[in-house]
């Protein structure tokens, strides 16, 4: 507990150096918020008045102070684009993120360890072969391709041209009537609508883990106490998945830490191709509108995602490795 | 005394507690989110908007039914806060479903009565009265009055509210002299007299004074109304807005049967859809019943599938290259005159926008009445005709290296910003091609869209040679910002030719009230544009919009894609 706290105390400075720098850089990044307004009839007047109303007409070392004692309150601002208290946007916003990202990571860990570990098990088989092949296929392919390559198959092809019994959803959460569904339908409704961009991040990810988690794996078949357990006369399944998996999977709990930052801001063209509303589009409109407000809170947000995912890490290994002790 | 973190039956609850709590996180009910989350104002407000539409009686009758779902790429910018916002979706939401303005244009873009029964003019045009209808509501069942008229006129045209459109009323008394609210729905405005002197009733929706008449100017722009819970009075009552997702609104029980009644639609949800293929998808797929403006490649799928129609209508925008005119290069107009006879526009039309365009020559659109058809063929694609310009106008090729250069050896270079879009792209580089021809060296550039409106509209750092660029008019022409002579300097003064010529007719075309008197000078104007050649106008693109046949009722026209949604109906078994 006590190195948990530390490691949380550490963070705080981490995270208020990382919003300086993003303040400073911003404010020195070329474009005007204002500038969404601009156009012809807009007099200068009205852009300097809306300039004023956002707080863009103090110097930029009073916006500073400013803006972190707000933060250290936990005000965030109000976002230059959106209009609204940035809390507001991210609190609508951030849970959408988590249960992709979620839901990415619980299947790519699964597929992952699972296809890395047949092939170390199978190792050099023909099944090893194919799903090198695939692992690699996937791993080497850019998502925004396989997601748009999933919704022509499993969406339009799917529906108008195969004729298959189910189709999945190509955009969004839910369906417009899901409010009007039954509980059923409205988790049966979400599924489906997670099952295609969760599928586009998690391929992806799973190639990787895969081609980790065999390597890992055939280290591990390889040690002693692996051989010790065989000769105790443990059927092979414990051998593989007690004494084996277990130890192969330290490493791979690396990728997690790794993993988890990708998915926020990684998953911003799966976000954009699915029209799920998530963080990592947030800040990239926030970034081309010059929303400064959402910008900051977004990286904020960010750099505590890593912290976290890297702790998470650091707690699985202890999960997983008795050896590893944390005073 | 630490806890031994190795233990692994101390961990392991820890570690599956961290995951419960990430899943349960992502998965709590959004409804309950976004009730938990809504301010105080919101609060208070929705409750008794539904009190009041549980109050009304269901409309009946065959065509009453249904949710129709309309797709766009992008969401609905300060929602409906019509004192904060200049976006197009944004106007069209406001003025055709949630809320209303005084005046409303027919198909003939006549005005006609809409939340002002009638209306009248002083005979000399220094004063407007307007008569209110007495039977609309707020949708929280306050009366709509002369007051709500008077706030909104009021905070949009004082300074502090940041109104982007207040150039609308530059001809009008602005602030309290200029309002005079005459009972509870007479209202009478003074202003001097000018052209298209009614058309910003028809563009500026109404706000509710009773709701928003305690907020601060400058702070209606973070305001929840726009966004988390507006209250409107038009024909769809708001529901519900998820950021970055959708808006829904319902219908409005109450809306007064002269203006046409509640509309059939029972509900009316805008996705924000931001990939095109996946929004086309979608379409095809039925679960969007209208997918709004598609890119022209889309065209031939949409118009492929039987269950879909494509409709092509004309539009307020139009595509151009501006010339920075203070470029040494660009200073001569024979020259601007010569990149655009250079340029086969008849081709990027047909190339980029698939014929769902034509060529422009000037600035204003074809539906307008001041359109003038006389200068179709003043700049016609003729290479020869540029290059014999070019040479008159003292550039010619001496050293044989395909560019041409001026007396002192300048190369005739010149560079054309664009930001990302394929379009305007694709222009640029086409552009880039033809005018090689002629012995001009383009270079296209892409800059950052953010970057690129600050290179351009700020005076000291105007550096650029030429921008591709697109505005969207408004029914009422006005290029004043663009090129008179006094708004040089000023942020979107990019060609910088002054012209005196041009600065009197700008002047007088905003102040020449009879349309008749107007049409010759409207024409000179368009005809000294040719000559000047500021920008090279490339297109009037049409607005192009994907509708599923199941919706009737739908008409689209330069009025914009929403203009009859309270008309838009399903038939029964198609619901």
């Amino acid at each position: 507990m006590t190195h948990l706290l530390r490691r949380l105390a550490g963070v705080i400075p981490l995270v208020l150096g990382i919003a300086t720098i993003v303040f400073f850089v911003l404010s020195v990044a070329p474009g005007d918020p204002a500038a969404l307004y601009a156009a012809p009839g807009v007099s200068p007047e009205a852009l300097d008045q809306i300039r004023r109303n956002m707080g863009l007409d103090r110097p930029v070392h009073e916006r500073y102070v400013l803006w972190m004692g707000d933060m250290l309150k936990g005000d965030f601002g109000v976002s230059f684009a959106r209009g609204q208290p940035v809390r507001d946007v991210i609190f609508q916003i951030l849970p959408n993120t988590l249960l992709l990202s979620f839901c990415a990571m619980v299947l790519a860990f699964t597929a992952g360890v699972l296809i890395g570990v047949l092939q170390a098990i199978r190792q050099n088989s023909a099944l090893d072969g194919v799903l090198s092949v695939l692992s690699l296929f996937f791993y080497s392919m850019p998502s925004f391709w396989l997601a748009i390559m999933l919704i022509l198959a499993f969406s339009l092809y799917a529906r108008n041209v195969w004729g298959w019994p189910i189709s999945f959803p190509a955009s969004g959460m839910t369906s417009v009537d899901h409010a009007f569904m039954s509980p059923g339908a409205q988790l049966r409704d979400r599924l489906m609508h997670l099952v295609l961009p969760s599928a586009s991040l998690a391929l992806v990810l799973a190639g990787g883990i895969a081609r980790y988690m065999r390597g890992s794996m055939l280290e591990v078949v390889r040690q002693d106490y692996i051989r010790t357990a065989r000769a105790k006369g443990l059927p092979e399944r414990t051998v593989i998945l007690k004494h084996g998996l277990r130890n192969a999977l330290v490493p791979v709990i690396t990728l997690l830490g790794l993993y988890l930052p990708f998915l926020f801001s990684g998953a911003v063209f799966i976000e954009t191709v699915f029209a799920w509303p998530g963080m990592g589009k947030l800040m990239v409109d926030a970034y081309f509108q010059r929303d400064y407000p959402v910008v900051m809170a977004g990286a904020l947000i960010f750099a505590v995602i890593v912290i976290l995912g890297n702790l998470i890490a650091d707690l699985l290994y202890a999960l997983v490795d008795p050896r590893i002790r944390y005073g | 005394m630490s806890r031994d973190l190795s233990d692994p039956t101390a961990t392991r609850p820890l570690g599956v507690a961290l995951l419960l709590a990430l899943a349960v996180a992502s998965c709590g009910d959004p409804d309950a989110r976004a009730m938990s989350g809504m301010p105080e104002f919101c609060q208070n407000v929705l409750p008794s908007v539904e009190a009041h539409l549980a109050a009304l009686p269901t409309p009946g009758g065959e065509r009453y039914g249904g949710t129709a779902v309309v797709g766009g790429i992008g969401e609905i910018p300060d929602g409906m806060n019509s004192l904060v916002s200049a976006d197009h979706g944004a106007n069209q939401h406001q003025i055709f479903m949630n809320l209303m303005t005084l005046l409303r244009a027919n198909g003939d873009l006549e005005l006609e009565p809409y939340l002002a029964r009638d209306w009248e003019l002083n005979e000399d045009l220094t004063e407007v009265t307007f008569h209110l209808r007495d039977d609309v509501v707020w949708h929280d069942g306050e009366p709509t009055t002369a007051h709500d008229v008077e706030f909104t006129y009021l905070r949009a045209t004082d300074p502090n509210t940041g109104f982007p459109n207040a150039a609308f009323w530059d001809h009008y008394v602005g602030g309290a002299d200029g309002v005079e609210v005459l009972d509870e729905h007479t209202i009478r405005f003074r202003l001097t007299p000018h052209a298209e002197l009614l058309d910003p009733w028809r563009s500026t929706a109404i706000l509710p004074r009773h709701l928003l008449g305690d907020v601060p100017p400058d702070e209606l722009r973070q305001h929840p109304f726009g966004t988390r819970c507006p209250v409107g009075n038009g024909p769809f009552v708001f529901q519900e807005h998820r950021q970055d997702e959708s808006w829904s609104f319902v219908r409005n029980p109450g809306f007064p049967e002269e203006l046409g009644g509640p509309p059939y639609l029972d509900r009316y949800v805008y996705r924000v859809i931001p990939e095109q293929t996946t929004l086309l998808t979608e379409l095809l797929t039925e679960t969007v019943d209208v997918y709004v403006a598609p890119l022209p490649d889309q065209t031939p799928q949409i118009e492929a599938s039987e269950a879909l129609e494509l409709r092509a209508f004309p539009f307020r925008n139009y595509i151009f290259v501006g010339w920075n005119s203070r470029r040494p290069q660009l200073a001569d107009p024979r020259v601007r005159r010569a990149l655009t006879m250079g340029t086969d526009r008849a081709e990027i039309v047909e190339a980029l926008f698939r014929g769902y365009g034509q060529v422009a020559n000037a600035g204003v659109p074809p539906f307008h009445w001041a359109h003038h058809e006389g200068i179709a063929d003043a700049l016609p694609h003729d290479p020869d005709g540029a290059a014999a310009l070019l040479e008159e106008a003292g550039w010619v090729d001496r050293n044989g290296d395909g560019v041409r250069e001026d007396a002192e050896g300048n190369r005739l270079e010149v560079s054309i910003r664009f930001n990302s879009d394929r379009t305007r792209q694709e222009i640029a580089e086409i552009m880039q091609a033809q005018l090689s021809e002629i012995g001009v060296a383009v270079q296209p550039e892409v800059v950052e869209w953010a970057t690129l409106v600050e290179q351009i509209t700020s005076a000291d750092a105007r550096t650029f040679d030429g921008v591709v660029m697109g505005w969207v008019t408004e029914f009422k022409v006005d290029d004043h910002d663009l090129f008179h002579s006094t708004k040089s300097e000023q942020p979107y003064g990019w060609a910088g030719i002054g012209n005196d010529r041009l600065d009197v007719l700008l002047d007088t075309l905003q102040l020449v009230v009879d349309r008749s008197e107007a049409l010759p000078l409207w024409h000179e104007y368009q005809e000294l544009l040719v000559e000047l050649q500021p920008y090279t106008y490339v297109a009037f693109p049409r607005r192009l919009a994907g509708v599923n046949r199941r919706l009737q009722g739908v008409e689209m026209d330069v009025r914009g894609e929403w203009v009859s949604v309270a008309d838009w109906w399903i038939p029964a078994d198609r619901r």
